[in-house]
């Protein structure tokens, strides 16, 4: 083989032989990477145990934050806890039935006078949380941190072989060897790299799930103007789960406020460890919107209806 | 497309997902200016009408009592409306709510006069020849009676239906309210009405404020109208009854109980 190595080829190969195997391995590495990343995770015969719940349905669309939120406004629209004028969640009322493991932490933290702002860093909270996601995991729509690894790996894979394809590039080009193939090559191997390090939280059911509740829940919608007096505790922390804390600002703007409670719209879009969603504007509505059959207008407020 | 029937209740995008879960369900009622007359409909009157649900488009904009002609867009909207929802009919009110281009925002009453009832029915007329479908007229509440009626309540809705052919929406809780305000027998106006020209009849909540009732909408319906209803139904019971909730809304529990007492009273079947 040695012999018919030209002289001059970079390492002794020759660049079409070189090329023909790095795209090869390329193609092998980014068929696994995509293959560990789309494969179903977590245990299937647990993926259809029952609905989701909000504060599931909460961490699936915005984090570890939103989930809190949304048993926050759960608590909130059940009476069971309320804030002080120094900013700190208080409990009002005898403490609900029916309670979740994350309920009854925050109810217990907003007990012990903790700000909403810290109620993810609280042990008990932090601990319900990790409750929450065990849970998603295993469902197979978040995936797991080991799964999060396996999927990174090959991302990690793809970049040595794009270490070694510049390796060869910078040779080639001291030793006046044409790259021209090569560079062009080495493009999409730079994309493939950049979108496979890019692993998100949520599975394709994760996503899904996410998708098909926001439908079935579609009268929760800041648009609508949700009568949360009339969808209870559960409705509440859904609306929080599926649009953000703009939910959590119609429902009880005065606590919102009070309670530092940032407002913000999930979008839907996933979310990273850190952050959730972009921020909205005013989600809230008050109940003179144009849908009333009192004619509209200025007829809020004011004598009867007549109609 | 089956008319009105049953216990109904006005369909707001604020209780949609409530009035979706309502397993007896057999009608509704729209505002008709809230629907679009193109694009997509609001999801939960789609899924209203794939379980076959009845939807009555709810004009409260196009200004039947107007001295001027009634705006063709309006119709127009009205007409695509109910063809959209695959509605058996429409209601609007009689009242007027614009004159000389001017909004008044409210629906304000007319005179009583026959000058009143040829201006109705010359945009009723109009209306009905744009409408796929029949139109139900509802007279409105009054706090007090223009000083130059030449026609009283009865007497005035009769000649309208008649000469329009249109079927009457019967606001039970309007009934109640100008009964009591004025001093008068709220009974003594049912036998006088054509009862049998009824398509349905609006129930509401009101309270009371400076010694009047006001027919609020937003507040629980009194033990009173309710008797009413039950007045109304030994007499002739309606094909259907719609609550009318536009606001300060309450937990679903409590909606679902007032839903209850009003199929009690008319002796219709449950919708909860």
């Amino acid at each position: 083989m040695i012999d018919l190595a030209a002289s001059g080829d970079t390492w002794g190969i020759p660049g079409p032989t070189f090329l023909r195997l790095y795209l090869v391995a390329t193609a092998l590495v980014v068929a696994l990477a995509v293959y560990y990343r789309v494969r179903p995770v977590g245990d299937s015969r647990d993926a259809t145990t029952g609905p989701l719940g909000p504060q599931q349905v909460a961490y699936l669309n915005g984090g570890p934050r939103l989930a809190v939120h949304a048993a926050v406004g759960g608590l909130r629209s059940s009476g069971a806890i309320g804030v002080g004028p120094d900013r700190r969640l208080l409990t009002t009322g005898p403490t609900p039935s029916g309670l979740t493991p994350l309920d009854q932490a925050i109810h217990w933290a907003a007990h012990q006078r903790a700000r909403a702002g810290d109620l993810p860093q609280d042990q008990r909270v932090r601990e319900a949380l990790d409750q929450l996601r065990a849970g998603l995991e295993q469902r197979g729509l978040l995936r797991s941190r080991a799964q999060h690894g396996t999927a990174r790996r090959w991302a990690g894979f793809l970049f040595v072989l794009l270490g070694i394809g510049l390796f060869r590039l910078v040779s080639g080009l001291f030793n006046d060897r044409p790259v021209g193939y090569l560079m062009l090559a080495l493009i999409p191997v730079l994309i493939a790299a950049l979108l496979l390090r890019l692993v998100p939280e949520r599975t394709r059911a994760g996503r899904a799930a996410v998708r098909d509740i926001r439908r079935q829940h579609a009268h929760l919608a800041p648009a609508s103007s949700p009568a949360f007096a009339t969808y209870g505790a559960a409705g509440a922390a859904m609306g929080v789960a599926l649009y953000g804390t703009a939910s959590l600002w119609a429902l009880d703007p005065g606590f919102a406020e009070q309670a530092e409670i940032q407002r913000q719209a999930a979008s839907g879009s996933g979310w990273s460890s850190g952050s959730s969603g972009g921020t909205s504007g005013d989600g809230g509505g008050s109940s003179c919107s144009g849908g009333s059959s009192c004619g509209g207008g200025g007829g809020c407020g004011g004598g009867g209806c007549g109609g | 497309m089956t008319g009105p029937s049953g216990v109904g209740i006005g369909w707001r995008p604020e209780i949609a997902g409530f009035v979706a879960e309502l397993p007896g369900l057999r009608f509704v009622e729209v505002v008709a200016e809230s629907v679009p007359a193109s694009g997509p409909l609001p999801s939960g009157l789609v899924q209203l009408r794939e379980r076959a649900v009845t939807v009555v488009p709810h004009g409260v904009r196009l200004s039947l009592g107007g001295a001027e002609p009634v705006d063709p867009a309006r119709v127009a909207h009205l007409a695509a409306v109910a063809q959209r929802l695959d509605a058996p009919l429409v209601s609007e009110h009689i009242a007027f709510v614009r004159a000389g281009g001017l909004e008044a925002g409210h629906l304000l009453p007319l005179p009583r006069s026959r000058e009143a009832v040829d201006a109705v029915c010359a945009n009723v007329a109009r209306v009905q020849a744009e409408l796929p479908v029949p139109i139900a007229l509802e007279p409105i509440a009054a706090l007090v009676d223009w000083p130059d009626d030449e026609l009283d309540e009865a007497a005035f809705l009769t000649e309208i239906l008649d000469r329009t052919g249109a079927l009457l929406l019967l606001d039970i809780a309007n009934v109640y309210a100008n009964a009591r305000n004025r001093g008068t027998d709220p009974l003594a106006l049912l036998d006088r009405l054509p009862l049998d020209r009824v398509a349905y009849v609006h129930v509401a909540g009101g309270a009371e404020h400076g010694g009047y009732y006001h027919d609020t909408h937003t507040d629980p319906v009194p033990a009173p109208v309710l008797e009413l209803v039950g007045a109304l139904c030994a007499r002739r019971r309606p094909p259907a009854l719609l609550l009318e909730r536009d606001g300060g809304y309450p937990p679903a529990a409590v909606l679902r109980a007032e839903l209850d007492a009003l199929a009690t009273a008319a002796g219709l079947p449950a919708v909860t």
